[in-house]
């Protein structure tokens, strides 16, 4: 890249990449603060107001149409978790991840530090290649995360290096900053992990491509660690009505009519029976 | 995992063709689905229901080959390896189990930071040659992702944190060094105690005559052991006594003459049966004053040495 080249006209942007970066209602501090720090780390995105759930997915497609984008990385507020779709928009495909472990990049203190608009190096592990699913990804996560070159609010240098790592089948992702050439690296953040729910072949909905079998809802889980919790109960009252059910009532079978003339003595009465039997003085 | 599903799908498609035979169920496999729970007191078990998974893989192939993008690798800068060698690591040695290194968090940080190497490491030698800049300038100066008064706040943690732990060092160091210093002064003071008594077990052997040459230590040590004037001090009466042998050892034992009152008070000499190293002099306490007085400097040692004394004092009393 030589700056005469560039100013003469022969080396141009021609890698017209837009990411509409937003949110949901409802999503909360942190999501908020993960979503400015994927802005501050890529010059190429857009952002916009929160968005209504209530108005369905498919107005986003219009969104990022009417703000000029091709990409978009929506973050979905449910409950206390957080979704983050990306997608090629309008015409697909699309993922959904469910964010877990968000480590902002205010949170983190770390020493690390980059240009701000600088282009990233993108580091993918080599899984990205072994299966269908993350060829796909890796792809979505190129053309999302990768600044174009030349863009007019990039910075000349590169000096950072984005890590995408599948560990437990979940990808990790990492941000550090090239200190040496050598390869002496430090973090800069944020940190989160993505756990791949769907694919979707349209952009925000359309036929499904891929669905992660290893992957349990968090609403699910959280019931099951109340369930376990509830099940401490139960195994109690259970075993208390199991062992009056084996108790034996009668230890020995015994005829009832063996006491009808059995008399009692007087000394030995008590209350009613005293009633039975008086002795002459 | 690809295949691994593709293993279920073809094992459901073939159950669903030998459903006839699966009323027919062996015993082995009764036995495993009791095993497994299934079966339960009674003749028929409920087939649990297997959720579908989606995998659509020419749909995938499909959608990939729809959206990618056809572009030079410099418009990308994307880098697809595995974990760096840390040198003078084998390969065999790195190769850890996954379970372990996702759930440790240093390893699983580590593999992440040899990716990210790894990629730096075949990425700049290709920009280099690409004529693309990887180094900025000392002199270009540009907004960054973190604010300086972000990066202060980062600087001024590592430095508290460094200081705590010196400070702690310092403070282990400290212990070790008073434990040291006790064990080396009861050291002193059991030799000390031995030597005292050995010295009063050759002085009682002296006295009761059985050892014959009295050295001059233990005349010494006699002096200093009894605190009253062995010397004979009367000045007149003494002329004209004749002394038997006895009356001699007994005026060396017990002595003689002089005053008899306050021989058994206790006085600061009395207290201090042996020479034990202390000083009044260095121990009273207004020596400052007096200098101040005399109009002398007053003497102050450095700051930790004014402590030890100070400690040194405190055991005394």
């Amino acid at each position: 890249m030589t700056w005469s080249r560039i100013l003469s006209g022969k080396d141009t942007w021609t890698n017209k990449q837009r990411v509409l970066i937003f949110a949901s209602r409802g999503v909360s501090y942190r999501g908020r603060h993960l979503a400015n720090d994927l802005r501050t780390l890529m010059p190429h995105t857009r952002t916009d107001s929160k968005l209504d759930k209530a108005k369905g997915f498919f107005e986003i497609n219009e969104i990022c149409v009417m703000r000029n984008c091709n990409k978009c990385i929506f973050f979905e507020a449910r409950k206390t978790d957080l979704y983050v779709w990306m997608a090629n928009a309008p015409h697909g495909p699309s993922a959904k991840f469910l964010i877990e472990n968000i480590h902002t990049l205010a949170e983190l203190k770390m020493t690390g530090n980059c240009l701000r608009g600088s282009r990233p190096i993108l580091s993918f592990d080599p899984k990205f290649d072994s299966q269908p699913n993350y060829k796909l990804l890796k792809e979505l996560f190129i053309q999302i995360f990768g600044t174009p070159r030349l863009h007019p609010k990039s910075q000349p240098f590169i000096d950072h290096v984005l890590s995408f790592s599948i560990a437990d089948n979940r990808i990790w992702f990492r941000n550090y900053q090239i200190i040496e050439e050598d390869g002496a690296l430090t973090e800069i953040g944020p940190r989160f992990v993505l756990n791949p729910i769907k694919i979707f072949n349209g952009s925000f909905g359309g036929p499904l491509l891929y669905e992660n079998p290893k992957y349990v809802s968090p609403n699910y889980y959280r019931a099951q660690l109340k369930k376990k919790v509830g099940q401490r109960y139960r195994n109690k009252v259970e075993s208390v009505l199991g062992l009056e059910g084996r108790k034996m009532k009668e230890t020995y079978a015994t005829d009832p009519l063996n006491d009808v003339f059995v008399t009692i003595r007087p000394e030995d009465a008590k209350g009613k029976e005293k009633m039975t039997f008086y002795r002459r003085k | 995992m690809a295949a691994s599903m593709a293993d279920e799908r073809n094992a459901s498609e073939q159950s669903d063709a030998d459903s006839e035979e699966e009323f027919e169920a062996s015993d082995q496999q009764l036995q495993e689905a009791f095993e497994e729970g299934f079966l339960k007191p009674g003749l028929n078990f409920i087939a649990k229901p297997t959720k579908e998974f989606a995998y659509d893989l020419p749909g995938m192939k499909n959608a990939l080959q729809n959206f990618k993008q056809d572009l030079s690798w410099i418009e990308r800068m994307d880098v697809t390896c595995g974990p760096a060698n840390i040198p003078g690591e084998d390969e065999e040695e790195s190769q850890a189990p996954e379970e372990d290194e996702v759930e440790d968090y240093f390893k699983r940080e580590l593999k992440f930071y040899r990716q990210a190497q790894a990629a730096v490491l075949e990425a700049l030698p290709q920009l280099n040659k690409l004529n693309v800049q990887t180094k900025r300038p000392a002199d270009y100066f540009a907004e960054m992702a973190k604010s300086d008064a972000h990066m202060k706040r980062v600087r001024e943690k590592l430095i508290e944190r460094q200081i705590a732990l010196e400070k702690s060092e310092k403070a282990k160091k400290l212990r070790e060094l008073k434990k040291f210093g006790k064990s080396v002064q009861q050291e002193v003071l059991s030799a000390r105690q031995r030597e005292k008594s050995e010295m009063t077990k050759k002085l009682k052997k002296m006295t009761k005559g059985k050892m014959k040459e009295t050295t001059e230590e233990l005349k010494e040590q006699q002096k200093k052991g009894k605190k009253r004037n062995l010397e004979p001090k009367g000045r007149d009466f003494n002329k004209g006594r004749k002394l038997t042998k006895k009356q001699q050892y007994k005026d060396a034992k017990y002595g003689f003459g002089g005053q008899k009152r306050n021989m058994k008070r206790n006085t600061r000499d009395s207290a201090r049966a042996d020479d034990d190293g202390f000083s009044y002099g260095r121990n009273r306490k207004d020596v400052d004053k007096e200098r101040k007085k005399r109009g002398q400097k007053v003497f102050r040692p450095g700051k930790n040495r004014r402590k030890a004394m100070k400690q040194r004092k405190g055991k005394k009393r």
